[in-house]
């Protein structure tokens, strides 16, 4: 294997890890744009995601061929999600929207703790084992392996940013959101229903966390109840890497650190790796408050 | 007015039920403590080392009271393999006057702070599968360990994939913890002393789960050998990602690897050929251990890596409060003294100077078909 060979398959490795992130810091992102709340219950919907598509996974696999149950799995993830989500700011964040900042950080807080403890009670406390029904193809390109399970995260993850890059740029809902972002005061003043658009938020950043927490489970085989609080943490820094409040931003943060944590374990040491992605990331904030593609938080802090 | 006077009334009334409720006539208990992962990702050994007390504890109340007028209780705590829950049970061992003895921690990263809470309370701790050399030799009196440890384990590892296996290039892998670190330590030392090439020697985070790009790191190496000082978890992975990255060459690993939930994580084709040791021979190979088996899995179905070790710390800590005949810490401890030729699980029980076991047998298993399989045992 020679040295641009190994480069490139650790380019592969980290893409997919990234694809990940990238998925999961749409959800940040998305939220604090509208709403300037640092929704820490994502990581949480990302997990709950995960042990969705598990059940859904186990009882599909048996009666249908495997692309219909991972379609099917990805699907109900997503819809369950969604409703979570929507849910999580119907009851919990609507309440107390014009309490100080501050609360509804602590109501996210309690509300992972709930999620975390309801799946471990559901669940149990141990690992579970995600059925992949995806065959294990592997293809060898000048040296380097790409599998096809890589390839579906790419692509799976790829087909959702453009999907949603779509949605804001170009449908009606998308204009009314970047509106809302913009000034929440004056769109209500406009008589555009912002509470319905903030519950469609969390409803579409909550089911791409929940295909993140699939596509998790499906590529390292297990998962856990306390999983999202690690991810979450990672996929949150990835928002703010590439600029809190900016979606472009987030698919590039986390598919940046990805690769980051990637070539930190493939050519300095694994022990180093996180630490290694966190100095990148504090001398690129350093020089970039704002993060990679932020501008408009500056005006907002 | 008379309306508080009424409410006063209540109060008074509670209060007199809550001292009634208090003398009632309740039978005095002693108590042995036990400590493990209950939840967790690493609750599966917890509970195995679990139900290995409740096993011991059951035999021990078939036999008569311990402590004549007393009856016997297991005080079970969860530490989730996190040495700051760990002190917290221990805190709560030490502070609950019913409590003479302890059976814990899993972890020696747990193991390692509690001891000397239990060291300070004058309070018996028999330690089942704690294996890091350092923990008995902190000069704890009250400290004792019914398994082997990793000075043992880590040179019989190293001997067995040098001659068994043929392995001369070894990668080296731990997980940052105090059993970990010092396990992979102990193979490396062996393993240079006997002639070997070490390639590296990197550290893994527990609770990660993408270790491509570090085994994608390692393919141009090329090593015979990736042995990795950990716990399942992580090793189920690394196992699964070995062999979805085509590394070639054997994998081994220590007692934290020995779960059957090892196999079904990494999948039972990437698992098959695994090597792994443990702090003892196979449970199975034991006439003196056969009632004990039948028993267990009777009753909690197959018998874990660990629960004969908690069976056998519990069955000791047991004879040393039935030694002592009262309800007293210090001459539980003091009883200890006396402990002799104490018939276990792996034959007669003895403790050298520093309260390690001198039973000192390493069984080395591979994973054949989907299961665990006994290959051999070295003694010291």
């Amino acid at each position: 294997m020679t040295g641009t060979q190994l480069f490139l398959q650790q380019l592969a490795n980290g893409l997919t890890l990234g694809a990940i992130y990238a998925l999961i810091a749409l959800g940040y992102t998305m939220i604090y744009g509208v709403i300037q709340l640092i929704n820490f219950a994502h990581g949480e919907v990302f997990m709950v995601g995960s042990y969705l598509a598990l059940t859904l996974m186990l009882a599909l696999t048996a009666l249908v061929p495997w692309p219909v149950a991972l379609l099917g799995a990805l699907l109900g993830a997503m819809l369950g999600c969604s409703v979570l989500g929507w849910g999580i700011e119907r009851w919990a964040y609507r309440p107390i929207r014009q309490a100080p900042r501050l609360n509804a950080l602590i109501t996210a807080i309690g509300l992972s703790f709930v999620l975390q403890n309801a799946i471990m009670l559901l669940y149990g406390p141990t690992d579970r084992q995600f059925p992949n029904p995806v065959p294990l193809v592997r293809w060898e390109i000048g040296g380097v392996t790409v599998t096809l399970m890589q390839v579906l995260v790419w692509g799976v993850a790829a087909a959702l940013m453009c999907g949603l890059q779509w949605l804001v740029m170009g449908t009606k809902l998308g204009m009314a959101m970047r509106a809302t972002a913009q000034d929440l005061k004056i769109c209500r003043l406009l008589g555009i229903p912002v509470h319905r658009l903030i519950g469609v938020t969390f409803a579409l950043g909550s089911a791409l966390a929940a295909v993140g927490g699939t596509l998790f489970g499906m590529t390292y085989g297990t998962i856990n109840f306390h999983d999202g609080y690690v991810v979450g943490l990672k996929a949150f820094t990835a928002a703010v890497l590439g600029g809190i409040g900016n979606i472009p931003g987030a698919m590039v943060g986390g598919v940046l650190l990805g690769l980051l944590e990637g070539f930190g374990a493939g050519y300095l040491s694994s022990q180093w790796k996180n630490v290694f992605a966190f100095v990148v990331l504090v001398l690129l904030l350093l020089g970039k408050p704002t993060g990679l593609l932020g501008e408009r938080v500056a005006d907002r802090a | 007015m008379p309306r508080k006077k009424i409410s006063d009334c209540h109060r008074l009334f509670f209060l007199l039920l809550l001292l009634v409720g208090g003398c009632g006539p309740s039978e005095p208990v002693v108590k042995i403590g036990f400590v493990a992962p209950l939840t967790g990702d690493q609750a599966p050994q917890g509970e195995d080392m679990l139900h290995g007390a409740q096993l011991a504890m059951e035999h021990a109340q078939a036999e008569g009271a311990a402590v004549p007028g007393y009856r016997l209780e297991l005080l079970a705590l969860d530490d989730q393999r996190n040495p700051t829950q760990a002190v917290a049970a221990a805190k709560r061992l030490v502070a609950d006057r019913d409590v003479v003895a302890v059976v814990g921690h899993l972890n020696s990263s747990c193991t390692m702070p509690a001891s000397a809470i239990y060291h300070e309370a004058g309070l018996l701790h028999v330690n089942p599968v704690s294996s890091n050399p350092q923990l008995s030799r902190q000069g704890f009196k009250n400290f004792f360990r019914a398994c082997a440890t990793d000075d043992l384990q880590g040179p019989a590892a190293a001997v067995f994939a040098q001659q068994a296996l043929r392995a001369q290039r070894v990668f080296l892998l731990d997980d940052m913890t105090t059993y970990g670190r010092g396990l992979a330590d102990e193979f490396e030392k062996k393993w240079r002393a006997l002639g070997g090439d070490v390639l590296g020697h990197e550290g893994v985070t527990q609770g990660d789960k993408d270790f491509a790009p570090l085994l994608t790191k390692l393919k141009p190496l090329s090593p015979d050998l990736i042995f990795f000082a950990g716990m399942f978890p992580e090793g189920a992975l690394l196992i699964k990602q070995k062999a979805e990255v085509g590394l070639p060459g054997f994998f081994m690993g220590g007692d934290g690897l020995f779960d059957p939930a090892l196999i079904n994580l990494a999948t039972p084709q990437a698992a098959e050929r695994v090597y792994v040791t443990n702090i003892g021979t196979d449970i199975r190979q034991l006439p003196s251990a056969q009632a004990f088996v039948q028993a267990y899995e009777a009753r909690f179905g197959p018998i874990g890596a660990y629960s004969a070790y908690a069976y056998e710390a519990t069955r000791i800590a047991v004879w040393a409060l039935r030694t002592a005949g009262v309800k007293d810490r210090a001459a539980v401890l003091a009883a200890m003294q006396q402990f002799k030729d104490f018939p276990g699980l792996f034959g007669l029980q003895n403790f050298d100077a520093r309260g390690d076991s001198l039973i000192r047998d390493i069984g080395i298993f591979t994973v054949k078909d989907g299961a665990f399989q006994f290959v051999t045992a070295s003694s010291h």
